[in-house]
């Protein structure tokens, strides 16, 4: 019961530390919220062939909200892990009684409260501006909570190879590049050729953003998907992706516990 | 787990050694079977130079170094396979690190590593308040941390480490980069702790005049090895038996350095003082008969209280030189 109550503080503990200091950062924030939204403002413009049809930007913007999240997760998660290794906190963080797993969940919380304020207040913003309506279904959140299962799986990966190669951030920055390009946030996987399209497959997002798009767009109940089997590739994706990662970041750990690098940058 | 430990033992370092890297070649043995008692209530000096092994002890202590064998118990409890009971009895301030968040207000970093070490609600407010207070932040306690000096950085590091009220504290280099008045500060705050609260505090520092003021038993590490393990009282005690300060009129040219092997040469008042552990009388007698043979006149011999530098320098010093029968002895004549 007081392990329960010591964890669950802990987690909480965490998203009030990172609100904290994304507020001390609030400036550099909201300069890449506007940066993500003239991104998206531009390609849209572009691929429509200079002019905005909010009919045609829904499923862009569906991909692109996805996209939207990974980009924040996969570079916040890696930059505070490196700025921590390097500031000793993260050495704090692993000198407490609290299980390392679930401090470790507690900032993927943290990151996903965080990034959710973020990406609704944006996407708010950028949908009442550019007229984009999205149609609301249910099925969507469910469907959107399973592909962030798989996002952070990747997540962990990343961060656990953080652990012990530290200087990760460049690496960081072409994956999230890659899944703008490669999960069909802009252009439909189905647009690829084949073999781009059977790598696009394996990345964490693409399966999430068509079944997001079917279900939102198309209402595709969660019936029907489970049912043409794309709902249970999803979960299997993600719930594999997870897995990796919990066992690449844990094995990773030891590692770095090993070499005494928790610290080192 | 209960505590199998004497009461009087606050950590148990058993046989514990540290290998980095894993090609033969490219192996740093960091830690050689290190074994050893710190007694609670106690402020426990660990010395040594850069590179002794020090802070991969420190950090085998704390669970973020893997130990390559050996174990360590603290309060009883094993390290590796009780982490949480362990850790709940440790606080830290690590060598070279901030060790708390420069964005969090003085306040905010106290909440922080509060909640994540288990404390809460008006008990955790309370104990954050008084550590403030007492390290004087109070008035500047919702400033973030970056806009401090480097000591009251140190100090909000040091409330960190306390605010889960501990019952033994590391300390890796405390002082380190701090100017006179931050470290005496830090000095003060590591006395009170021992002798008003006490806590266990293990302290690593090349200041070794804090050390001498605060430190109650002594463990010197050199390449990874125990040299020494003894009360501080006891270890000056075996220098203040051998230590000699012979004054002699002359100047430095005139006393080859050559002919006085181990003791330290100093210029004071237009006198030469050489002084330095000299173990048997016949040495004592050998350098009296150089300074006859250079023909400086002999002021006088005097056997002195040596300072816990020059003990120091002495112990590394005959390591050094390969003359590990007597540093040895000392570590095992306990």
């Amino acid at each position: 019961m007081i392990t329960t109550k010591l964890s669950l503080l802990a987690m909480l503990n965490e998203v009030y530390k990172r609100l904290l200091i994304i507020w001390d950062y609030k400036f550099n924030v909201l300069t890449q919220l506007v940066m993500i939204g003239l991104i998206f403002v531009g390609a849209s413009y572009f691929m429509a062939g200079g002019r905005f049809d909010p009919s045609q930007l829904v499923s862009v913007f569906l991909g692109y909200v996805v996209w939207f999240y990974a980009r924040i997760i996969i570079v916040s998660s890696t930059a505070d892990l490196m700025s921590e290794a390097q500031a000793g906190t993260l050495e704090q963080m692993y000198m407490t009684p609290v299980p390392t797993e679930l401090l470790v969940l507690g900032r993927v919380l943290a990151t996903l409260v965080s990034t959710t304020i973020m990406v609704a207040l944006t996407a708010v913003i950028l949908a009442l501006l550019l007229g984009i309506h999205i149609p609301m279904h249910w099925e969507g959140v469910v469907v959107f909570l399973l592909t962030l299962v798989g996002l952070f799986g990747f997540t962990l990966i990343l961060s656990g190879v953080g652990l012990v190669f530290k200087q990760i951030d460049a690496l960081a920055d072409l994956m999230q590049n890659m899944l703008l390009f490669l999960t069909g946030s802009l252009l439909p996987v189905s647009r690829f050729p084949n073999w781009l399209e059977t790598i696009a497959q394996t990345l964490p997002t693409t399966q999430g953003i068509i079944v997001l798009r079917n279900v939102m767009l198309h209402g595709q109940s969660l019936t029907s998907a489970w049912s043409d089997g794309s709902l249970v590739w999803l979960t299997l994706h993600s719930a594999l992706y997870v897995c990796c990662g919990w066992l690449v970041f844990k094995w990773c750990e030891r590692i770095a516990k090993q070499r005494g690098s928790l610290s080192q940058y | 787990m209960g505590n199998t430990l004497g009461p009087n033992i606050a950590i148990e370092l058993e046989d514990l050694s540290k290998t980095y890297g894993r090609h033969g070649a490219d192996n740093v043995k960091a830690v050689d079977a290190l074994s050893l008692s710190v007694p609670a209530g106690q402020v426990f000096g660990f010395l040594g130079a850069n590179g002794a092994g020090k802070t991969t002890t420190i950090k085998m202590m704390c669970g973020l170094v893997t130990p390559t064998t050996g174990r360590i118990r603290v309060n009883g409890h094993d390290v590796a396979r009780e982490r949480g009971a362990a850790l709940r009895q440790i606080g830290a301030v690590l060598e070279g690190t901030r060790n708390i968040y420069w964005r969090l207000s003085a306040w905010q970093n106290l909440i922080y590593f509060g909640h994540l070490k288990g404390c809460y609600g008006s008990e955790l407010k309370l104990r954050a308040e008084r550590l403030l207070r007492e390290l004087e932040l109070w008035d500047r306690r919702n400033d973030a941390t970056r806009t401090f000096s480097r000591g009251m950085q140190q100090k909000v590091a040091i409330a960190c480490a306390l605010i889960a009220d501990p019952l033994i504290v590391l300390l890796d280099e405390p002082t380190l980069g701090l100017d006179i008045q931050a470290s005496r500060t830090v000095k003060e705050w590591v006395a009170k702790l021992a002798r008003e609260e006490g806590k266990t505090v293990i302290l690593t520092t090349h200041q070794l005049d804090m050390a001498q003021d605060l430190c109650d038993h002594i463990a010197i590490m050199r390449q990874g090895r125990l040299l020494v393990n003894k009360p501080l009282a006891e270890l000056m005690h075996v220098f203040h038996q051998e230590y000699f300060q012979i004054r002699v009129k002359g100047s430095l040219e005139e006393c080859l350095p050559g002919k006085f092997e181990g003791l330290t040469m100093t210029v004071e008042n237009d006198n030469i003082l050489l002084s330095g552990a000299i173990a048997e009388q016949a040495a004592l007698y050998e350098h009296l008969a150089s300074i006859r043979e250079l023909r400086l006149p002999l002021l006088s011999v005097m056997r002195v209280e040596p300072n816990l530098e020059e003990v120091f320098m002495h112990l590394i010093e005959k390591g050094v030189q390969g003359d590990h029968h007597e540093t040895f002895a000392l570590s095992h004549a306990q």
